[in-house]
Parts: C-alpha cells; sequence; structure tokens
C-alpha cells in the first residue's frame, strides 16, 4: 500500500493520467459542479505533470488547478491505474508554496490556522466549562475543529448520548487544540503538519480511547500522521465506529422517522466506515440512500481547503449534493462528519434538514441535551 | 486569426457574466484537444498544442447558447461545441481558433413522458450519470460506449455513437424522438414530430453525426425502453474467424437479437487471455473503501519526481532496459512495447502461436437481456443457434467476466504511451458478403507496420462492424506522427476498396476528414449543401467533415 | 411544350417513350436507363423547365403552384430490374421503378422477403415507398419502410446521380440517403436502393380477442409492445366496423375486437402470442374465434376482398393521445367504421372508413365536412393528419433546395410553397 509514496510511482500516476481517456471524470464532484474541463482529475493531473516537467513555469494562474480538488477519492473508484490523484495533487501544492506559487487566498495560513485553533480551544472551555475537558482517561471526545466553531450544539449532542448508553460523560480533550492538521496538509504545508501532528498526538496518547468526530482528522490521525513518523498508540475512532458499539442499546422508537445517510468522504473512501453509521442511524430511523451513495458518495466540499481556495465552489458542491431531496420536496439528512454537517447545513435548499448523526440520534430518541452558550465576546 | 480576443472575451461576458467565460492559458490548454491519439504523441513530446480557442464559455441555456452563436456570427468567430471532449478523431480541435462551448453547465435530466417513454434530456449530461439516473427510475437508454464514463448525451448525438449493446437497442440514431439544436445563424429550432407522418427530410437524421458543423445539439427527447428484467450472458468458443462470422450471421438473420455479440479474432482471443488473471475485485473494493497508508517515516505526501535532467534521449538499450525494470505492472501494453519494433513478425508468430499451439481458437461473447419471458426464448434460440453452427459452449463464466470488466479497455491506452508506443482503433463496417475481405485487407494494410488484433461487433442482419486495435512504435514524434498518418491512410483505402464504410461509430472529426470525399463521393454535394443551409456564415465547427473552410483557410 | 425539349428527350429516351399530355404544359417521359433518365433531368433543367415525379405511389394531385411552367412528368416504370440479390446478406439492389409487389414476388421463391408491411402499400414503386411518406408505410416488427433503406441512388438537380454507400450503420456526418427519404423528389430523383430482406418466417400464427373496450385494447397493445412483443400485423376493430367485417363475433356497443399476427422462429412467435394474450387478458378481455383472425389475414394479403371499402381518413398518434384520438373522431363521426393498427413503440394509426348511417360511402359535400369535422377532432386530440408537416424548419428545406436546386427544378409544387 505505501506504493503511491515512491517517485517513480508519482512519476507513472501522472503520465497515466495524461495520457487517459479521462475515466475517472464523471465521478469528481468539482468538475462536475463546475462544469470545467481543466478541473477533472485527469487535466488537474496532466498538468502537474507539465508543471513537474517543466513544461510550464511555477505560477499562481499555472497552478490554479491544483487546488480545485477535495481529496475525496470518487475518482479513485473508477481508475484501474490505482492512482491517487487527490494526494499527488496534494504534493503539488506544497511544490507550488516551496516555490513562491501558492495560492494567493493562502498566504501566512499556517499562522491563520495556529490562531484559529487556540481560539477555537479557548472558545469551547468557556462555553462547556473547564470541568468538561480532561487531559487524561479511558476516553476523551475530540469533536474536531468545525464543530467546535459552528456545531457545538451537536457536541453537546453527543455527549448526551454517551450518557444515555451509560459511556458517560466523555470528556472533551484538554490541549488547547481543536484541529488534527488535515488543512495544513491540504494547504501544502507539510512541515507545520508535521508539527502539529505532534502535539496532537502528545495529547490523544493520553488517552486509550478517542472518539473523533470529524473525518478528516480520523484518516489524518490514522494514515497520515505514521507518515510523519508520529505514532499514536491510542484507539481512535470516529464517532460513529463508537455509536455502532453500542448501538444495540439505544432505543427503537415506534414509528422510524425517513432519514438519508450522507456519507463524508474521508469515512466510506479512506477509512472503509460505511456500515457502522449506518447501523447506528438503523436503529432509531428508516434509512434512506442518495442516489451516489456509500463509495460512490459526493462530497459536500467541505475538505482540500475549497470553502478558502474556491469557496463559491464548494457551497455549489453541497447544494447540488442536496439537490436530490430539494428535488423531491425536502427531507431530513444526517451525516457523520463535523464539516459535512457545517457545508450542509449552510447551503441547506428549503425543506431540508440536515443533522450530525449524534444530534439525529438524541432528536430521534427523545435524549435531551442543552447547547452550550455562547462565549461572552461572540456578536 | 480571429476577431480581437479581447473583444471576444467582453461580449461573451455580456451574455453570461464574468464566471462563465475564460480566456485563461490553463483552460484554452485543456481545450484545445480531445483523445485524439495523435494529439497525444504531441503532448508526449512535450509540445504545446498551437490550434487553441480564443475563449471557452460555460452557457446554462439554450437562450444564452443562441445569442452566442449570433455574436459569434456577427464579429466572424468560429463555434466549437464541447461535451466531454472524448472523441477519438479530433472533433473538438479548434482549427482556426474560435469560442470553445462547453455544454455540461446544461447538464439537466428534464423529465420523463411515460406514456411515450421518451426523456427530455440536456446535451452536456454525462453518459454514466444520465443511466444511472434513468436505472433508479426503472428505464435504460441502452447506449453503453466504452466511454461512458467520460462522454456526454450531445457528444453521442453529434457523432452517431454506438454502445457494447447496440445489437439489441441500436446506436444512438436509432433512438431519437426530436433534438433542439441551435443552427449557425443562431435561431433555435427543434427537430421533434411523429416520424411517420411528417412529410419532408427527417431533419432529425440530418442533424444526427453532424459533429457540429449544422448546429449546436443542447437538447434531445430520446427512447427508452424498461430496464431490463433479465441479463443472460455467455461465453462461446469457435475455431477460426470465418466460423464464428458465419454464426454470428445466421443468428441475426434468424431474427434474434442479442444485446452484446462480440467476436475475438485468434491474437485477440490469445492477448485477452492473460488481461483476466490480474483482476482481483476484493483488492479492487478494498481500493475503493481504502486510502493507500504511507509507511512510517515515508512522509504524508507522496514524493514529486524530480524535473528532468538536460539529456534525456534513452538510447535502445537504455529504453529495453527500463522496460525490464517496469515487471511490476503486467499490462498487456507492456507486452506490446517490447515486440512493436517487429510488427509482421508478431502479427504471424502470435497468431500463429495462438492458433496452433494454444489451440485457443476465438472467443465469443453473447449476451441478451430485457423483458423476462421474450429474453429466456431469444437466449435458448439463440445459443442453440451459436451451437449448430459450430460453436462449443463455454458456460456463463466468461460472459459475466466481460461484462464485470467491460470498460477495461480504456485504461490500456496509457501504458502503451507511457512507453513510448502509440495505440489506436479503427471500427470500419460492412455487409455480410464482404466481412471477411474486410478483415483480411485492413488487417493486412495495418499488419505492414503494427500489431493488430481484431473484434467483431454491433452485428446486424446484413452486416457488421469490425474494430482493430493497433498499436506501433517510432523514435520520435514526427516519425510517429508519419507511422499513423500512414497507417490510418493503409487501413481506410483497403476498407474503401472493398466497400466497407470508414466509420462505423467513432465519427469523423480531423482524423477521418481527409478520406470523406472517397466515403461519400457524389453524395457530398448534399452534405456541402445541407452545410450551407444551416451554417450560412461557416462558423460552426469550421474545416471539419470534410468540408471546405475556403472563408478561414485564407487567413 | 418547344419542339425542342420534346426532340432532346426523344434522342435520349426513344419517341415511343415521350408524349406530350393533353391540356398541360407536360411531357410523360419513360427513361429506360439511369443513365438516360439523368441525361432527361438535365435536359429538363436545361430548359428552364419542372420535373414532377409520377407514377406508382405519386399522387398528381401533388402538381400544384406551377401555372404555366413546363413540366416533365417523369416515370420510372421502365426502370423495373433487380440489379443485384445478396442472399449472404439480405440486401437487394433494386431500380427505383419496380414496385413492391413485383419485388416480393421475385423474393418469395427464395425464401425472402420485404418484410411485413402492410401488402397494401406494396403497389407503389420502390421510389413511391421511399420518396413518400405517409403514416401506413410501418410494419410493427420492421419500422418504417425507410428503415429498409441500406442505400439509394438518385440523380440531382444537375443530372448528377449520387448513390449513398450500403452500410450496415455509419458515423460519417449525417445520413444523406435521409434526405432522399419523404422528401418527393425535392431532393432527388430516386432511381435505385439496396433494400434490406427478410427471411420468410418460420412460424406465423394469428389470433383473435373481444374486449370490454378500445380503452382497453389500446392499453393491452402497449402493455404487450413493452414487453418487446413484435408483432406481424395487429389491428384493433371497434364495433362499428367489426359489425360490417366481422359480424359474427357479435360484438356490443364499445366493445373492441383484436386481430394479431405474431412470426419468426416458432418459439419466439409463440411467445408474442402469449404475450398478446395475457396483456389482453390483463385488460379483461377473451380469446375469441380464430377464424375471424384468419379472415383479416386473407384480406390484408389481398387473397380475399375487403366488402364495401370507402373513403378513409387517417390520423397517427402517439401511445399517450392515441386513445383520446379515438374517441374524438368516433364522437366527430359517429357513423364511421374505424380500426387502429400500424402499431409501434411510438403509437399507431388511426383509419376511419367515412360512411352515412346507412352505411354508405360518403361523397361530394357531406364528405368534404365530415372530413373536416374528423380533421378538427383529430388535431384536437393531439393527433397528427397524414402529410402534415412541422413547419418550423421549412426555412431549411426551402434553402437546401436552393443549394440543391437553384432553377427549381425538381418537383417544386410538392412540400413547401414557392
Amino acid at each position: 500500500m505505501s506504493e503511491r509514496f515512491t517517485t517513480p510511482d508519482v512519476a507513472r500516476q501522472l503520465d497515466d493520467c495524461t495520457f487517459c481517456p479521462k475515466m475517472c471524470r464523471h465521478a469528481c464532484p468539482v468538475s462536475t459542479t463546475t462544469g470545467k474541463e481543466s478541473q477533472i482529475p485527469q487535466a488537474k493531473m496532466d498538468r502537474l505533470n507539465k508543471l513537474v516537467h517543466e513544461q510550464e513555469p511555477w505560477r499562481p494562474d499555472t497552478t490554479e488547478a491544483l487546488w480545485a480538488c477535495t481529496g475525496c477519492r470518487q475518482c479513485t473508484v473508477y481508475c484501474a491505474h490505482d492512482n491517487e490523484p487527490g494526494l499527488v495533487l496534494l504534493a503539488g501544492r506544497a511544490e507550488a508554496n516551496k516555490r513562491g506559487a501558492g495560492h494567493p487566498t493562502l498566504a501566512g495560513y499556517g499562522e491563520r490556522f495556529r490562531a484559529r485553533d487556540q481560539r477555537l480551544a479557548a472558545d469551547a472551555r468557556e462555553r462547556f466549562g473547564a470541568e468538561a475537558f480532561a487531559s487524561t482517561g479511558a476516553i476523551g471526545f475530540w469533536p474536531g475543529c468545525d464543530s467546535l466553531d459552528k456545531g457545538t450544539a451537536d457536541v453537546a449532542a453527543a455527549q448526551a448520548v454517551f450518557e444515555r448508553l451509560g459511556l458517560g460523560p466523555v470528556p472533551l480533550i484538554d490541549a488547547g487544540l481543536a484541529c488534527a492538521g488535515y488543512p495544513l496538509l491540504a494547504a501544502g504545508l507539510p512541515d507545520e503538519f508535521r508539527w502539529h501532528a505532534g502535539k496532537v498526538a502528545t495529547a490523544l496518547r493520553r488517552f486509550q480511547t478517542v472518539v473523533i468526530g470529524c473525518s478528516a482528522c480520523r484518516h489524518a490521525i490514522h494514515a497520515l500522521y505514521q507518515g510523519e513518523g508520529i505514532t499514536v498508540g491510542t484507539n481512535v475512532v470516529s464517532i460513529a465506529e463508537f455509536l455502532a458499539t453500542h448501538a444495540d442499546k439505544l432505543p427503537t422508537p415506534a414509528t422510524k422517522k425517513r432519514v438519508y445517510y450522507h456519507d463524508p468522504c474521508y469515512l466510506a473512501r479512506s477509512a472503509g466506515v460505511l456500515e457502522e453509521p449506518r447501523r447506528v442511524l438503523g436503529q432509531v430511523a428508516d434509512v434512506r440512500e442518495f442516489a451516489w451513495s456509500g463509495v460512490d458518495a459526493e462530497c459536500c466540499g467541505g475538505a482540500g481547503l475549497l470553502p478558502k481556495t474556491m469557496p463559491a465552489v464548494a457551497d455549489a458542491m453541497a447544494r447540488r449534493r442536496l439537490s436530490e431531496l430539494a428535488a423531491q420536496g425536502g427531507g431530513t439528512v444526517a451525516t457523520a462528519c463535523g464539516t459535512c454537517a457545517l457545508m450542509l447545513r449552510r447551503n441547506a435548499p428549503d425543506g431540508v434538514e440536515v443533522s450530525d448523526l449524534a444530534t439525529a440520534v438524541a432528536n430521534l430518541t427523545d435524549t435531551p441535551f442543552t447547547p452550550p452558550a455562547a462565549p461572552a465576546d461572540e456578536p | 486569426m480571429v476577431a480581437d480576443a479581447d473583444r471576444v472575451r467582453r461580449e461573451l461576458e455580456g451574455i453570461v457574466g464574468p464566471r462563465r467565460v475564460s480566456v485563461r492559458p490553463g483552460d484554452l490548454d485543456t481545450y484545445a484537444r480531445d483523445m485524439w491519439p495523435r494529439l497525444l504523441l504531441a503532448r508526449r513530446a512535450g509540445v504545446a498544442p498551437t490550434m487553441l480557442p480564443t475563449a471557452v464559455v460555460w452557457p446554462e441555456t439554450v437562450r444564452e447558447v443562441a445569442a452566442i452563436v449570433r455574436m459569434a456570427r456577427n464579429l466572424g468567430v468560429p463555434i466549437i461545441p464541447y461535451g466531454g471532449g472524448s472523441g477519438v478523431c479530433g472533433g473538438v480541435v479548434p482549427r482556426f481558433g474560435g469560442i470553445t462551448i462547453d455544454t455540461k453547465r446544461m447538464a439537466a435530466l428534464r423529465g420523463i413522458r411515460t406514456s411515450d417513454q421518451v426523456v427530455d434530456v440536456e446535451a452536456g449530461l454525462s453518459g454514466e450519470r444520465f443511466e444511472r439516473e434513468l436505472t433508479r427510475r426503472g428505464y435504460t437508454f441502452g447506449n453503453f460506449p466504452s466511454s461512458i464514463y467520460c462522454s456526454t448525451v450531445g457528444g453521442w448525438l453529434a457523432t452517431r455513437a454506438a454502445g457494447q449493446l447496440s445489437t439489441k437497442y441500436g446506436k444512438v440514431e436509432d433512438r431519437v424522438a426530436g433534438l433542439t439544436l441551435v443552427t449557425g445563424t443562431g435561431e433555435v429550432v427543434d427537430t421533434d414530430g411523429p416520424r411517420r407522418a411528417i412529410g419532408g427530410p427527417d431533419w432529425t437524421q440530418l442533424v444526427l453525426g453532424s459533429e457540429g458543423t449544422l448546429g449546436i445539439i443542447t437538447s434531445a427527447r430520446l427512447r427508452l425502453s424498461p430496464a431490463p428484467q433479465l441479463k443472460l450472458f455467455r461465453g462461446f468458443e469457435v475455431p477460426n474467424v470465418a466460423a464464428g462470422v458465419e454464426a454470428l450471421r445466421r443468428v441475426l438473420q434468424r431474427g434474434l437479437k442479442p444485446a452484446v455479440v462480440r467476436l475475438y479474432d485468434e491474437l485477440d482471443t490469445f492477448v485477452n487471455s492473460f488481461g483476466d488473471h490480474h483482476y482481483d475485485p476484493d483488492a479492487a473494493a478494498w481500493g475503493h473503501t481504502h486510502a493507500p497508508v504511507p509507511l512510517p517515516g515515508e512522509g504524508a505526501l507522496p514524493p514529486l519526481p524530480p524535473p528532468p535532467r538536460p539529456t534525456d534521449d534513452d538510447g535502445p538499450l537504455e529504453r529495453l532496459l527500463g522496460m525490464v525494470r517496469k515487471t511490476r505492472r503486467g499490462l498487456r501494453g507492456d507486452a506490446f512495447t517490447a515486440v512493436l519494433d517487429r510488427p509482421r513478425l508478431v502479427n504471424r508468430v502470435v497468431g500463429t502461436v495462438a492458433e496452433k499451439i494454444a489451440r485457443k481458437g476465438c472467443k465469443l461473447i453473447i449476451g441478451l437481456e430485457g423483458a423476462r419471458l421474450r429474453t429466456e426464448v431469444e437466449a435458448a434460440l439463440t445459443f442453440a443457434e451459436l451451437e449448430r453452427a459450430g460453436a462449443r459452449d463455454l458456460g456463463e463464466e466468461p460472459g459475466r467476466a466481460w461484462l464485470a470488466r467491460r470498460y477495461a479497455v480504456s485504461y490500456k491506452m496509457s501504458p502503451v504511451f507511457r512507453d513510448g508506443a502509440f495505440v489506436d482503433t479503427m471500427e470500419v463496417a460492412t455487409s455480410w458478403a464482404t466481412l471477411l475481405d474486410l478483415y483480411h485487407s485492413v488487417r493486412a494494410a495495418l499488419g505492414k507496420h503494427a500489431v493488430v488484433m481484431a473484434h467483431f461487433s454491433h452485428a446486424y442482419p446484413e452486416g457488421c462492424s469490425i474494430y482493430f486495435t493497433f498499436a506501433a512504435h517510432a523514435p520520435d514524434q514526427a516519425a510517429s506522427e508519419r507511422l499513423y498518418d500512414q497507417l490510418w491512410k493503409d487501413g481506410l483505402e483497403a476498407a474503401t476498396r472493398v466497400g466497407a464504410t470508414i466509420s462505423h461509430h467513432h465519427g469523423v472529426g480531423m482524423l477521418r476528414a481527409p478520406y470523406m470525399a472517397g466515403e461519400h463521393r457524389e453524395a457530398m454535394a448534399i452534405l456541402t449543401a445541407l452545410k450551407r443551409s444551416f451554417d450560412p456564415d461557416d462558423i460552426m465547427n469550421p474545416g471539419k467533415l470534410g468540408l471546405a473552410a475556403r472563408r478561414w483557410e485564407a487567413r | 411544350m418547344t419542339v425542342a425539349l420534346e426532340a432532346a428527350l426523344a434522342a435520349v429516351v426513344g419517341a415511343d417513350h415521350v408524349r406530350p399530355i393533353p391540356g398541360q404544359p407536360a411531357l410523360a417521359v419513360t427513361p429506360g436507363s439511369p443513365t438516360e433518365l439523368a441525361d432527361v433531368v438535365r435536359l429538363t433543367a436545361d430548359a428552364g423547365a419542372a420535373i414532377v415525379p409520377v407514377g406508382a405511389g405519386f399522387r398528381a394531385a401533388r402538381v400544384r403552384g406551377l401555372g404555366e411552367r413546363r413540366r416533365v412528368h417523369l416515370s420510372s416504370e421502365r426502370l423495373d430490374q433487380v440489379v443485384q440479390l445478396d442472399e449472404t446478406s439480405m440486401l437487394c439492389h433494386a431500380q427505383a421503378g419496380l414496385t413492391g409487389a413485383a419485388l416480393e414476388k421475385i423474393l418469395a421463391p427464395r425464401g425472402l422477403s420485404l418484410g411485413d408491411y402492410p401488402p397494401g402499400i406494396l403497389g407503389s414503386s420502390l421510389g413511391g415507398l421511399i420518396g413518400v411518406r405517409t403514416p401506413g408505410k410501418s410494419s410493427a416488427r420492421h419500422g418504417f419502410f425507410e428503415e429498409a433503406v441500406a442505400g439509394v441512388s438518385a440523380v440531382l438537380a444537375d443530372g448528377r446521380t449520387i448513390h449513398t454507400r450500403v452500410a450496415p450503420r455509419r458515423s460519417t456526418g449525417p445520413d444523406l440517403a435521409r434526405a432522399l427519404c419523404g422528401s418527393e423528389g425535392t431532393i432527388g430523383y430516386i432511381t435505385a436502393a439496396v433494400l434490406r430482406l427478410h427471411r420468410r418466417p418460420e412460424a406465423r400464427l394469428l389470433a383473435a380477442y373481444v374486449l370490454p373496450s378500445v380503452d382497453a385494447a389500446i392499453a393491452a397493445a402497449f402493455l404487450a409492445l413493452r414487453e418487446e412483443c413484435a408483432p406481424a400485423g395487429l389491428r384493433i376493430v371497434d364495433a362499428t366496423e367489426a359489425r360490417l367485417h366481422f359480424p359474427e363475433a357479435g360484438l356490443a356497443d364499445g366493445q373492441a375486437l383484436v386481430v394479431a399476427a405474431t412470426a419468426g422462429p416458432t418459439d419466439l412467435a409463440a411467445c408474442d402470442r402469449d404475450l398478446i394474450a395475457s396483456a389482453v387478458a390483463a385488460e379483461g378481455g377473451a380469446v375469441a374465434d380464430l377464424g375471424l383472425a384468419e379472415r383479416w389475414w386473407r384480406r390484408r394479403l389481398g387473397t380475399e376482398p375487403t366488402p364495401e371499402p370507402g373513403p378513409t381518413f387517417q390520423a397517427s398518434a402517439g401511445p399517450g393521445q392515441l386513445t383520446a384520438a379515438y374517441h374524438a373522431v368516433r364522437r366527430a363521426v359517429p357513423a364511421a367504421r374505424l380500426h387502429v393498427s400500424r402499431f409501434d413503440l411510438d403509437g399507431a394509426v388511426l383509419f376511419a372508413t367515412l360512411v352515412d348511417a346507412s352505411g354508405d360511402p360518403l361523397v361530394g359535400d357531406a364528405l368534404t365536412a365530415t372530413v373536416a369535422r374528423a380533421e378538427a377532432a383529430a388535431t384536437a386530440a393531439g393527433a397528427w393528419l397524414l402529410g402534415a408537416r412541422p413547419t418550423a424548419l421549412d426555412p431549411y428545406l426551402k434553402a437546401l433546395r436552393a443549394e440543391l436546386d437553384p432553377r427549381g427544378v425538381m418537383n417544386p409544387g410538392a412540400l413547401t410553397e414557392g
């Protein structure tokens, strides 16, 4: 599996894409949303191939296409070359940064990331109170930065569900950190990523089990940390996997509401987590599938730093994801990632209700929870 | 070459706004090519395309398209429609610059009239997405080209595409109830109407296949079939090509319509027998749900290859050593390139080996699908007819294996090009009486300089299509292009000599334009008249389909 | 008519085959070969006269709007040879003057046929069958007649002869042969065609059914067609027509008789017949006497005369409009005898024999008024009338004709005005 990480293999991947009749293109959510040929996986890789061969100079306008990807891996489902465009493009971003051709909106991103991370951690302490945090223990909860930013109600709901299942109270992890660092990699800053990952790993090692609310965090910790030589040792699971092991303890409502499940890409196609969230949701709801679901799930647009580099496209992707429900007059969606919840909620058409998995479970089992109060200085 | 590019951009922005127009080099470069293998020769040599569009625009409504065409007419600027850019003939290459209209933001499946089983669909919708949506609703359009993942409905209509199941469902031109077209005058016309009652030429049939030279198709009404209730796929073996062809003729002329018929000649059968062993469905499934994980310390990101060193021209020994090193991939492409410099020898030897030593004969894949009852009856009759014609039943497994890997061939292109060779396909068709002549003459013509294999598919009561795959190698771009052109000239002239058509379903584009006069002879007068009627100012994809482009050539 | 033109034409085809037509500035010319025909067109064009295709399949009424312009009524009847019969490919290259019926007689001893087209249409020459499109020229199994055309030869206005390449299917641009199909000689005069043939079916099975209503019968027909049934013939006869043609069926008002023929390999023909039977049963129908279907088939083949024919009215409709069209016409012409046939997945054709209350054919003003009522009713219900054309593309048709025929030689009075 580490074959993808050797230079000859990357060279082969770039050439395979250059000469390929674009077999994966129908499955790229970015280019399907924009309609732009230069944003299909084949064209993005071809562009990187030209840059690597110095057939084109590394400039912001020539490296633009490298940023038009969320790393969702839907293209790999249709690739018989075993290519990983999402990963290779990240390497392209890193190279672009090194050569001073980074994305204009990401100038000084490392600093901005750190500042946001610290702010979110501090705000969370204020909202939930110091007593909700612990720095060590059998089990800890890492909601992820987008949940701590815009989804604190979901955090409260998760904790209420943990309690209901007899697991709680599950403390939030006290480390002054909110994010596991994936956005730094998406920004093409592998050194910053390694440094940040080290800090996160230190905090996580003090727990036996860590429950993660963000799909990209889970992937980063499981797969990408070790590439940077950072081992965690702790049992790190997504909230979907965690709840699944206790799913049979969930009460079953008399009538099950119809709920569509949206697979977060970093669970379904990076971590193989497909069945667990459905098992959890299936206990409390009548689970329905989108037309493109499971291994074919379509990205909400929230990854790859797209909301920073191409915000209109990212939002359009989320809208497109929900258009199927809009066309049938509305519906309820549950998803198992804080970023997906944020993107889909923000772009939900009328009649479409979006919920985090824990919040959906809480609501459907009449488990009360109290969203924390806003910090004093929030508008 | 064309009117001031800045003026064009401003005019386009006046119609669609600034976000859906681009003059960025990255976009112009991407839209300069489709999947015509000849264009890949330049790409591989690092040569940038010379024929670029002036601008690319993404309209969202037919009204915007009409406004763009009218503006282009006023300004004297060509228009090139672009769907998936998956064509293999260079049909979207902007020979004289101009505005490339990308149809992919008009991609709605508008609705299905259940009483007529007709779907109204916009041209920019991807084939795979179209078919999946139909399946969800209990229908199929029945068109499964090996490019279904990368082509659009509009592209199918513009080229008269065929799918792997065309023997049952027909080519696309057999399933169109009507089209909406923006003509070269900027007018929007519909060709709908019940065919049976209409006097005058069938306009739908005159627009289908026009490859953007009469107008740009923006939407269509297509005939659907109910999703098949039953699918029966099987493999057979026949002693040789002639026996296989005869077996197919008998099936089709009995009035039976299997969905898939694929007869592989000896070399294709032989080579195919290597491919399937490498497919591990479990590994594929794992790869879809799990991202690759780096080894500790390898780095979270893969390393990019370093820029090329100044002297990069490997001699033959270096090349050979390089090929020996590439042992892992196991795709047939590597087997090809090692022997591509001696094609005649290969064609003869491997063909003989296949026939004599392997004693495999020719493989025949047959598939039927459709309404349960009738499909069962038709399948029983078809399989019995094949056996009566001397075919040996190999059971369901080869049929199912083919179905599981039905689009695999498209992925074979990359390794061949990567290794310095080129591969292309030539699909011609003729009546049964001349089919074997066609097979032997084209094979001989191509076999002088390339390794050739062929399969027969898309069968009809009166004839059949032959799909030749040929691979060759030449030392550099110029030599490769010369060899490429020579192969096509030899192959198509051989086809025309026996009375066959130069293209069954890939279309004309730039590749076959020089051969259109030989294909149509005096009937070109009708094509020229059509062109002048629909596009009096010759702005619609000028210089394609073998039509003269005097207005543009002079510049 | 100028003597010069008559003499020139006689020099080409022989004086026996040029004849002035009394009362018109017209000559009837019958060339004996495609080369002669091409010369005739060229001479006619050079003389500024017009070509009017005549013969089996072309109605004289189509000559309109020509005023005093000289014209040549050009007939292909002497072009009646089978040029080549390719039994391996089941293709027949035949000259355009041969009638469908004559060709069938040549093919029958070899076990071949043009297909299950309604025998009534085969009185036309091949040129007429291809050049003039009417709703009746289709078969459920084989589609429209022009789909049998694998290639066509025609003479253009400038006397050039074109031949479209014969191939099962192509992607070499628009299908140029289709410019000639249905265009009534305005694009080119068809001199020969290569047609797709069919083997005589191994089995032909007939069946008859009675259904509670025409609606149920129409529903049953499309139910069977959607199960991929491909009948050789299918007809729904309403009670008014059945009372005359099939009295022993004893249909009550509102009921419908369905007669069907299926053909092909024995098992497939039987399967198709069973599909129709199941569809009929699903719609509440019952099996009727086989003799009714046999009589229908004999009349269709022409081996038994059809009693009391009369003036007919035709309208075609898609599956979604057919029932409404039937009822609309039924209401508009209560005495008419109606049946529906020429089924395919695109719809079917409604045929009405226009008679008065005592069953006598309508004539004169009564006929004209009745036809007008029927047309209005059919159109309002979404059906299409014979010869109707979507005129939106007429400017393109005119431009196409002007490009190929700047002098307006080829059947100028047909299709579009002017």
